[in-house]
């Protein structure tokens, strides 16, 4: 029986002005220290004692990661500390990616997205997080910096499994970052919980997809599965059959019918392992279909 | 009380509620927010981990020896037990433990951080014992018993355990025999349903404040729906007289039965024993809220139901096996009121009913909104539109014809008063087009309509009374006193408006004194049972008429007329006769002088008045039969229009009508206030909830995995309708409303999915899932691709 | 625990407080404050019954460190009340008995006053969307619903 606590326990709080200063605290306090922005999945692991740490390091004061930067070469750059709601309300967002806007209103509350970020959900790398299907199918790159260097790692290679990360101790993410879209793109999250909005995914298919001039379907379609295997992930066999393949409904049911055999469910108290499954080959459909249609894809 | 024959025009009009204005601006104060200084100390608990085990020993050494614990408590100090109508708890566990949860040692500290780290320090050996956590394990014959003294607790002359067994109450309706009926019987429908338990989940958790001073008299601050039972079974339970606890019982931020008895607030104040002149506080967290404290039972329900080719029922037999959890002291009545209640209200000849209240190892069952009419009628409404399909007879029309009216026997022999339940089962089915098929939807979504009626009873012993003050204030203003809490029912409000109408004063003139508090308060049974309106307005009322006839008794001397003549409209007593004035403001404390000022005549104002029934018998042990089992029933009906997605199993409400006999609705918007929140904790309880157990453990304690309807679940289009057939004994023919409107909506919303998609289940909640593997199984698949 | 010196804006009154780390916004406006409108329903950031606006923007005080809130501006329910715009949501609430416990009262109160802010004239999703993260047990929704909406005609 694990019982939280009333309140939080005790902690010490840092805040680096810097990532300098931020990466060297979390070397030099590694298996003690967490690095957070939001709070609100960390505060909730603390008080759920998942997690014990003496300090806590905020990184909303650290320069540069409460921007948003958006230009028409090199795509949007999103800081590690900016809000949610932030990103919901940012104009080129929502005209360039609109997918991850329809994932980002998912999550939670209104008030919850006033403190979670971007770069936060990413991080906890829940397999069920709400925005990382959009964040792989716009193809993201996350930029660390740790104590020695800095590099990029794709999303797609930054999960290693529930709640991991390729993230080394010191290591933080500064900010994510995503190319622009091609030429017309069009995409759909869709996700089905217990409520008809706001909780957690039982399943959810984010789609993407775009004119492709050497595809033989002329078209190319990212379709990332969430809440149904250790991490998001994509269903390749669907997107190679949404490549090769004439679209028509017929094929579209068969990219669905892939995305179900390809996730690994689990049954939890939110949903059985078979549910899910069958889940994933209806969102699929549902978020194909809806996407065709905005590229005005005849079926 | 009689009805008056001119009903005065407070009575109808939906005046603002009184206490909106504190509530709007966060003034109103909830226990959590009364203010004890620095001397407060917070408690923590030590719970068993354990579904059930034998402790072999505690230490608590090193936890009283941590810098800022003022006290640690056990059981060792508190050997009497405590319970309602069953004593059957004690304070901390004693000998073992009974469900995951339980507590089993308290710690006071300076503060809730150093009281939840002295806990660790706590150890405590357990033997562990079988377990049992469904009601068909606990009555099997070998079972292990889970309360082996069962015979010597103390217990209420109506409630009948057994002995030796794991059932801690069995109440029994025999009337006629359906055994001599089933071949009369065109159809006979045999159903179980398996009710599952569902929390309250009020906003604010529960959280007391102890205190005891030098010369030993207890203060308790709780959020509380009864304060007066908890100073009655606290001072039993630890063998004190209740003139030394007072209990100060601020707003209540939802109660729905949860707060109602005791539960918690005894650990506080076994802890301020020891530490005398400084409050304890205890507050449960969200978590805790949802397990160890009060939730509501489970239920195992097997019916059998038979009618003629006409549609009439002919009988009924209902076997309840009520999951009463780790204590049933306040359970057991919910089993009788499920035994005396279980034909639902029809009006069958034939009836046998078994209600066993069950003792398992879940969490402690006790009252919740509806005391098991939800979950019986889950059951009965269910089987009777089974039965009229079997006969090829409408839904609608089949219960026009069984339902109770004036005159019936009921099953337990109380001739049924009026009631206005036929009408409500009209308006409801008219509202949602009755008969008419549901507008076109597309390929993969089905829409369906379900119609259930119900009824129920307060559920209380048979002498609950209820009291109340009036006092005069030298303006002229009036204090009332009452026992009862304001909830959010709307409670203060409509008694205000009682009073303001009895005695002819402005609405605005009358003030509810609070927080109820027991040193001051007059006494109220409980606020449950959805009595208050009925019986604490009569006291109300006869408070009023106390304190008209000292008025009319002044002023008549001074003026030299006859009280008949006399009469209060706007605050100001006028004589029919003389067409003489007095406003009470001029005399209401300071009394009218005589002629030329040679003496006085009057003083202070201060009605009272009580209301208790008087003629509610007792129940024969083996039948179930007496003259007059409850005081009344509150019938009403709900209907739903749904639509059911193929491709998901995923619920719609389309349309949400509820229509209620209220006798007489005192404040009309509190009523369909009342309305509207119930049917949507109703599809909250049928759609979503569900504790899920794993090994006695609750596995969803927080609001991430223990959903519950939020602004975008609800219905798109909810209609509350009032009926009024007034009741001969309530004040101006009112009657309760506050749980009803939750209580048949499982199975009005159940018999709409059925209808929609031929499907039935087991039990709420109706989860996508849920309903999806049973289209699957049906062979109604969704993934129909709209072919364009 | 050691103590951190904050100043934080409380209702327009600067507050200079010494407060451990681990101290959520909430316990500091409730305990240190005395502010008790704001409620306590789940410490995990679900109910919203402990929503308070911080930077104008209404965050769940449960799942913020007052350490935090050092140089910011934080707005309670009695702050609030003073304001016209609240007042008439207040009044709204009041005329269409949208308040029964009152418990996730001031919570709701302040997310609509919030939306109201950023959208004058919101439709019925826009209102439901916005109050998503408080949860009602009493009402059923309805009314408060309605009420935002008489509040924004106004």
């Amino acid at each position: 029986m694990n019982q939280p606590y009333p309140r939080f326990p005790e902690f010490k709080y840092y805040r680096p002005k810097s990532s300098k200063e931020a990466v060297d605290f979390l070397e030099k306090y590694a298996d003690q220290s967490r690095p957070y922005t939001g709070g609100t999945d960390c505060f909730n692991q603390i008080r759920d004692k998942r997690i014990h740490p003496k300090y806590l390091v905020d990184l909303k004061s650290i320069k540069g990661f409460r921007k948003i930067e958006f230009d028409l070469k090199k795509g949007l750059n999103i800081g590690a500390a900016v809000c949610l709601n932030e990103i919901i309300r940012h104009p080129k967002i929502m005209g360039y990616y609109p997918v991850l806007i329809e994932a980002a209103r998912e999550v939670g509350g209104y008030q919850l997205r006033n403190r979670a970020t971007l770069v936060g959900n990413l991080c906890n790398a829940s397999p069920c997080g709400d925005t990382i299907g959009p964040c792989l199918t716009y193809r993201s790159k996350v930029h660390i910096v740790g104590p020695d260097s800095k590099h990029e790692v794709d999303l797609k290679d930054f999960f290693k499994g529930p709640g991991k990360t390729c993230l080394r101790p010191g290591e933080i993410v500064a900010s994510v970052s995503l190319p622009i879209p091609p030429l017309g793109a069009a995409g759909t999250y869709e996700s089905i919980g217990r409520n008809k909005f706001g909780d957690l995914a039982i399943a959810a298919v984010t789609v993407l997809g775009y004119e492709k001039k050497d595809s033989l379907s002329g078209y190319e379609f990212l379709l990332a599965l969430t809440a149904v295997a250790p991490t998001v992930i994509f269903s390749e066999l669907a997107q190679e059959i949404l490549k090769t393949l004439p679209l028509t409904l017929d094929t579209l049911e068969q990219a669905a019918l892939a995305c179900s055999e390809a996730c690994k469910p689990i049954d939890d108290i939110r949903g059985s392992a078979k549910y899910r499954r069958d889940m994933i080959k209806m969102l699929a459909l549902r978020g194909l279909i809806r996407t065709c249609k905005q590229l005005n894809i005849p079926l | 009380m009689k009805i008056k024959e001119k009903i005065p025009d407070l009575i109808g009009s939906n005046v603002h509620r009184v206490d909106v204005q504190e509530k709007a601006t966060g003034a109103a104060v909830f226990t959590d927010d009364v203010q004890f200084g620095r001397n407060l100390l917070f408690a923590r608990i030590k719970r068993s981990p354990h579904p059930h085990a034998i402790i072999k020993s505690i230490d608590t050494s090193k936890a009283e020896k941590f810098p800022g614990v003022k006290a640690v408590a056990t059981g060792v100090d508190f050997p009497k037990r405590i319970g309602l109508y069953l004593k059957d708890k004690y304070i901390f566990a004693r000998e073992r433990v009974r469900f995951v949860g339980e507590p089993v040692a308290g710690v006071a500290a300076i503060s809730e951080e150093v009281a939840e780290s002295a806990l660790d320090l706590i150890k405590v050996e357990y033997e562990i014992l079988p377990a049992i956590f469904h009601p068909d394990d606990a009555i099997k014959p070998d079972a292990i018993l889970i309360h082996p003294d069962l015979g010597k607790y103390e217990v209420a002359n109506f409630i009948f355990p057994k002995s030796g067994t794991n059932i801690s109450n069995h109440f029994k309706v025999r009337k006629g025999n359906p055994d001599l009926v089933w071949d009369a019987c065109t159809a006979v429908v045999s159903r179980k349903y398996y009710i599952p338990h569902i929390q309250h989940v009020p906003i604010e958790t529960h959280v007391a404040v102890a205190k005891v001073d030098q010369t030993g008299k207890v203060t308790l601050w709780s959020s509380s729906q009864s304060p007066f039972a908890q100073r009655d079974l606290i001072a039993k339970s630890l063998g004190m007289s209740p003139s030394n606890i007072r209990v100060i019982a601020n707003y209540v931020g939802g109660g729905f039965g949860c707060k109602a008895g005791v539960t918690m607030e005894t650990l506080p104040i076994a802890l301020a024993l020891k530490v005398r002149g400084r409050p304890v506080k205890l507050r449960l967290t969200r978590e805790e809220e949802f397990y160890t404290n009060f939730v509501r039972q489970a239920l195992v329900i097997e019916l059998k139901m038979g009618c003629d080719k006409d549609g009439n029922i002919l009988a009924l037999e209902n076997t309840m096996y009520w999951d009463g959890g780790a204590s049933t002291e306040y359970g057991v009545n919910i089993a009788r009121a499920g035994g005396y209640s279980c034909t639902g209200p029809y009006d069958i000849p034939h009836v046998k009913a078994d209600s066993y209240c069950v003792y398992t190892n879940n969490t402690i069952g006790g009252p919740y909104r509806g005391f098991g009419m939800s979950e019986l009628h889950t059951g009965i409404e269910q089987c009777v539109d089974e039965l009229a399909e079997e006969i090829g007879m409408d839904k609608v029309a089949f219960r026009m014809l069984n339902a109770v009216q004036k005159g019936d026997i009921l099953a337990t022999g109380m001739k049924m008063h009026p009631t206005g339940i036929k009408e409500c089962i009209e308006k409801a089915a008219h509202a949602v087009d009755w008969g008419k098929p549901s507008e076109p939807c597309p390929p993969n979504k089905r829409r369906g309509k379900g119609i259930a009626i119900m009824w129920k009873a307060p559920a209380m012993p048979p002498n609950p009374g209820s009291s109340a003050t009036i006092k005069l204030n030298e303006d002229g203003t009036i204090l009332l006193g009452v026992g009862g809490q304001e909830l959010g029912q709307g409670a203060f409000t409509v008694a205000v408006q009682i009073a303001a109408a009895a005695l002819g004063v402005p609405f605005e003139s009358v003030r509810v004194v609070g927080p109820v508090d027991t040193d001051y308060s007059p006494y109220e049974w409980q606020t449950v049972a959805s009595r208050l309106t009925w019986s604490m307005g009569n006291a109300v009322m006869a408070a009023a008429i106390d304190t008209r006839k000292q008025i009319f008794e002044i002023v008549s001397e001074a003026w030299g007329e006859d009280t008949k003549d006399l009469e209060i409209i706007d605050g100001i007593v006028i004589s029919k006769t003389s067409e003489r004035e007095i406003p009470l403001k001029d005399f209401a404390v300071y009394g009218i002088p005589n002629k030329d000022f040679e003496g006085w005549i009057g003083g202070p104002i201060y009605g009272r008045g009580k209301f208790m029934p008087n003629y509610v018998t007792g129940l024969d042990k083996d039948s179930g039969q007496g003259e007059r089992a409850v005081v009344h029933y509150t019938t009403g009906a709900q209907a739903f229009e749904i639509e059911v997605d193929l491709d998901s199993g995923k619920i719609e409400i389309i349309q949400a009508v509820s229509a209620f006999d209220v006798g007489r609705a005192i404040n009309p918007d509190l009523v369909r206030a009342q309305m509207e929140g119930g049917i949507v904790q109703g599809i909250s309880s049928t759609i979503f909830e569900q504790m899920i157990f794993k090994d006695g453990q609750m596995q969803n304690p927080s609001f991430v995995d223990y959903r519950i309807a939020t602004t975008m679940d609800l219905p798109k289009r909810i209609e509350s309708i009032i009926v009024e057939v007034p009741q001969d004994d309530g004040p101006y023919g009112a009657r309760g409303i506050g749980e009803h409107p939750m209580v048949p909506t499982i199975a009005a919303i159940a018999n709409a999915i059925y209808d929609a998609v031929g499907i039935r289940m087991e039990g709420p909640p109706f989860t996508s899932e849920k309903i999806f593997t049973h289209l699957k199984m049906k062979g109604t698949q969704g993934f129909q691709t709209n072919k364009r | 625990m050691e103590l951190i010196k904050i100043h934080v804006t409380v209702n327009g009154s600067e507050e200079i407080l010494d407060v451990s780390p681990n101290l959520s916004l909430l316990n500091m406006l409730r305990e240190n404050l005395a502010l008790t409108g704001t409620k306590s329903g789940c410490e995990a950031g679900e109910c919203g019954a402990c929503t308070v606006l911080l930077e104008r923007e209404p965050v769940n005080s449960c799942m913020v460190l007052a350490v935090e809130c050092n140089g910011l501006s934080v707005e309670t329910i009695e702050g609030l009340s003073e304001k016209e715009a609240m007042k008439k949501l207040q009044n709204a609430f009041m005329d269409l008995s949208a308040i029964q416990c009152g418990f996730c009262t001031p919570g709701m109160l302040i997310s609509a006053f919030a939306l109201l802010k950023r959208n004058p004239n919101p439709n019925d999703e826009e209102i439901r969307m916005a109050l998503l993260g408080n949860l009602c047990r009493c009402t059923g929704y309805e009314r408060i619903i309605n009420a935002v909406k008489k509040a924004a005609k106004k």
